[in-house]
C-alpha cells in the first residue's frame, strides 16, 4: 500500500491535476491549429497539460518524501470573511454603501470568536462614515450612498 | 551628460506642486501600512488602484511607488521597537533591531535604519538612471523570440529566488499564465473558459484575483494566529542619534547591504525580502565576531535595512526596460500601468520619458521625504501601533471590497473576489504561495502572443528560438537556471538563505 507522507504535497498534485484536466476538457472545443497558425486552443492545452503533468509529479512526492501536515482550518474567520464579501456584493446596490458598511463590519467582526457588539456598533458607525467621505465623496467612486440612488 | 539633462527633466516633472503632494500621500500611506502589521504594500497599493484611475499616469506611479518604499522604511520601526516585522521585508531586522531597543538603543537603531536606507534609496535610484537607458536600448532590439525567451527566463528566475517550494510555485506559474488566457482570443475572436459568465469575456478581471488571493487571504491568516500584545518600547527624539563608534561600525554595512540590495533588486523575483536576508547573511560572514548578531549587532540592522530599500528601487529596473514585473508589487505597477494606457517597456523611455524620469526622479524625492517622516515623527507611529487588529481587519477588508467594486461596479467581481481568496487560502495550506500564479497571470496573454508571432515568423518551426542569439542566450541562462536548482547543493543553500532568522 502507498502510504501518504506528504499530504501538502498530495493535497496541491491533486488540485493541479483537477486545474490541468479541467483546462483540457473545456478547452477541447477550441481549434488547436497548428504550431504555424496557433489557434485559440495552441496555447491553453499545451498548459494544461503541462499543469497535469507538475500535478503528478508534485502529487507523486507526496508518496515519496516526508513533508509537515496540513494545519487544521478554522472554519470561523474564513467563512465570515468570505460571507462578509459576498455580502458586500449583494447589499451595495440595494442599501447603499454606508449601511453595506455597517453589515459587512458586522459579518466580519463575527470571524473572531470574541464578539463585542458595542465595539463593533462603534467601528461600524466610524468606518461607515469614513467610507462613504472618502470614496462617495472624496474620490466619487461609482457607487451609491444610500438606497434607491 | 545626457544622463543629466534627462534626470533634469524628471526632476522638472516630479516637483510640480501635484506630484509631490502625491509622493508625500504615497510615502504617509506606506509608513503607515509598514508600520501596521497585516496589512503590507500589495493589498494597499491593489485597493489605491482603482482611485489611480482618474490621477495622470506619473502622479499614480508616484504616489504608488511611495508605498512600496514607504513600506519598507515604516515596517523598520516595528521590528525594532515592538520586535514585529510591519513588513515581510523587516523580518530580519527584528532580530538584531529589537535587541538593540531593549539594550537602550532604538533611537540608534532606527536612525541608522532610517539613514541606511536613504543612503541606499539614492543609491537605487541612480542605478536605475544609469541602467535604464542601456537596458531599454538593448531591449529594442527584442523580437518575438527573444521576448519570450525573456519572459520564460523571467518567470523561471522569480519562481527560483521566492520563497518556497520551486517546483510548486512552477506549477503555480503555469497555472497563471492559464488563467491568464481565459476571455476572448485576441488573434482569432474565440472565447475562452468563460463558462456563460459575459464578466470574463475581457479575461479574468486583476483586482478580485490580487485582492483575493493577497488581501483576503492575509487577513483570514492573521485571523487564525493569537493577537499578540503589541507595546512598543518608548524612543525620545533626543535619543536618536547613533554614537560615533555605532556610526563607524554601520557605514559599511550600509554600504555593502546597498549593493547587495541593488543586484538583488534587478533579478526577477528578487526584491526588497530576498535582499534584506541576503544581506544579513553576507553582514555575518565578514563580522570578526558574529555570535554578536542576534543579541544587538548594528551590523545586523544597517545592513539589511539598507539592502530592502536599495532593492525596493532597483525592482523598477526590469519592468521600466523590458515589460517585465519581477514580483508581485511591480505586478501591481504593471497593473496600475496597462490601466492608464500604457505598456511597460522598453517603449515608455522614448515616448514618455517624463514619465519614466518623472518616476526615477520622484524616489530621490520620496526617500528624502520618509526620512522626515519617520525620524522626527516617529512617536506618531508608534501610537498607531497600539491599535488593535480586531478594529483594523474589518476596515482593512472593507477597503479591499471598495477596490474591487471600484474599477468594476458588478456584483460578480465579488463572487471572483471570494473564489480567489478560498483558492489562494487552500493553495497556501498546502505549501503553494500565491505570487508566482499572479507573475503567470500578467504574463500569459503576452507569452501566447509572442510564441504566435514567433511561429509564424518561423512557419512553425520552434528551432526560431535557437537560431537569435539573444534568444538562444536567454534560453540558455534558463536551462542553466533550471540545473542548478536540480544540484542538491545550490538547493540547500538556498533554504538555509531563507531560514537565517526566519
Amino acid at each position: 500500500m502507498l502510504r501518504i507522507r506528504s499530504p501538502q504535497d498530495l493535497g496541491a498534485g491533486l488540485v493541479f491535476i483537477a486545474i490541468g484536466v479541467a483546462g483540457v476538457y473545456f478547452g477541447q472545443d477550441l481549434t488547436y491549429g497548428s504550431s504555424s497558425r496557433m489557434g485559440p486552443g495552441y496555447f491553453p492545452i499545451i498548459l494544461s497539460y503541462l499543469t497535469i503533468m507538475m500535478g503528478l509529479i508534485i502529487g507523486g512526492r507526496g508518496f515519496a518524501l516526508d513533508g509537515p501536515p496540513i494545519q487544521r482550518i478554522p472554519l470561523r474567520p474564513i467563512s465570515f470573511v468570505i460571507l462578509a464579501i459576498l455580502a458586500f456584493g449583494f447589499l451595495i446596490e440595494q442599501i447603499g454603501l454606508a449601511l453595506t458598511t455597517v453589515a459587512v463590519i458586522f459579518i466580519a467582526s463575527a470571524a473572531r470568536k470574541q464578539f463585542n457588539v458595542k465595539e463593533t456598533v462603534v467601528l461600524a458607525i466610524v468606518v461607515a462614515a469614513l467610507c462613504v467621505g472618502v470614496f462617495i465623496y472624496g474620490l466619487s467612486q461609482p457607487m451609491p450612498a444610500w438606497w434607491g440612488r | 551628460m545626457d544622463a543629466f539633462s534627462n534626470l533634469a527633466t524628471g526632476f522638472a516633472a516630479a516637483a510640480s506642486f501635484q506630484n509631490l503632494g502625491f509622493a508625500l500621500i504615497g510615502c504617509l500611506l506606506g509608513t503607515l501600512i509598514g508600520v501596521l502589521p497585516g496589512i503590507g504594500p500589495i493589498p494597499t497599493i491593489a485597493m489605491l488602484l482603482p482611485i489611480t484611475f482618474g490621477l495622470d499616469p506619473l502622479s499614480s506611479l508616484i504616489m504608488l511607488a511611495g508605498i512600496y518604499y514607504g513600506a519598507q522604511y515604516g515596517g523598520s520601526t516595528t521590528s525594532i521597537l515592538v520586535n514585529m516585522p510591519g513588513e515581510a521585508s523587516s523580518v530580519v531586522t527584528c532580530m538584531d533591531g529589537y535587541q538593540m531597543a531593549r539594550k537602550g538603543r532604538a533611537g540608534a537603531a532606527l536612525s541608522v535604519a532610517a539613514l541606511g536606507s536613504f543612503f541606499a534609496g539614492c543609491v537605487g535610484t541612480i542605478f536605475i538612471a544609469a541602467f535604464g537607458p542601456p537596458l531599454a536600448a538593448l531591449a529594442q532590439q527584442f523580437n518575438s523570440p527573444d521576448y519570450f525567451s525573456l519572459m520564460l527566463l523571467g518567470l523561471l528566475m522569480a519562481v527560483v529566488l521566492a520563497h518556497g517550494s520551486v517546483i510548486k510555485a512552477i506549477a503555480m506559474v503555469i497555472v497563471g499564465l492559464l488563467f491568464g488566457l481565459v476571455g476572448t482570443d485576441v488573434n482569432s475572436g474565440a472565447v475562452r473558459y468563460t463558462f456563460g459568465v459575459s464578466e470574463l469575456w475581457d479575461g479574468i478581471d486583476f483586482l478580485p484575483m490580487v485582492i483575493g488571493m493577497f488581501g483576503i487571504v492575509e487577513i483570514i491568516r492573521n485571523l487564525e494566529e493569537k493577537e499578540v500584545d503589541r507595546t512598543a518600547i518608548s524612543t525620545k527624539f533626543r535619543d536618536l542619534w547613533p554614537s560615533a563608534s555605532e556610526f563607524a561600525q554601520s557605514w559599511k554595512p550600509v554600504l555593502r547591504g546597498t549593493a547587495v540590495g541593488s543586484i538583488l533588486g534587478i533579478l526577477p523575483g528578487g526584491g526588497a525580502v530576498l535582499a534584506a536576508f541576503a544581506a544579513y547573511t553576507v553582514e555575518k560572514k565578514v563580522a570578526k565576531d558574529p555570535s554578536r548578531f542576534g543579541k544587538g549587532a548594528i551590523e545586523g540592522v544597517a545592513g539589511p535595512e539598507s539592502a530592502n530599500n536599495a532593492a525596493a528601487q532597483t525592482s523598477f529596473i526590469p519592468l521600466l526596460t523590458l515589460g517585465l514585473p519581477s514580483n508581485p508589487i511591480m505586478a501591481l505597477m504593471m497593473g496600475a500601468m496597462m490601466i492608464q494606457g500604457i505598456q511597460p517597456g522598453a517603449a515608455v523611455m522614448t515616448s514618455r520619458p517624463d514619465l519614466f524620469w518623472g518616476m526615477v526622479a520622484s524616489m530621490w524625492i520620496g526617500n528624502l521625504m520618509l526620512v522626515v517622516i519617520n525620524l522626527p515623527m516617529i512617536g506618531i507611529w508608534v501610537k498607531l501601533l497600539s491599535i488593535p487588529y480586531r478594529y483594523l481587519y474589518p476596515a482593512i477588508l472593507m477597503f479591499c471590497v471598495i477596490g474591487v467594486y471600484g474599477t468594476n461596479a458588478n456584483a460578480v467581481m465579488m463572487i471572483l473576489t471570494a473564489v480567489f481568496a478560498v483558492f489562494g487560502y487552500i493553495m497556501v495550506r498546502f505549501g503553494c504561495e500565491p505570487a508566482p500564479m499572479v507573475l503567470g497571470f500578467l504574463l500569459g496573454p503576452l507569452m501566447e502572443e509572442n510564441l504566435r508571432r514567433s511561429l509564424v515568423l518561423s512557419r512553425g518551426d520552434p528551432m526560431i528560438f535557437l537560431q537569435r542569439p539573444i534568444s538562444l542566450t536567454l534560453l540558455i541562462c534558463a536551462l542553466g537556471l533550471l540545473l542548478v536548482i536540480v544540484l542538491p547543493n545550490v538547493r540547500k543553500s538556498r533554504e538555509i538563505a531563507f531560514q537565517e532568522g526566519g
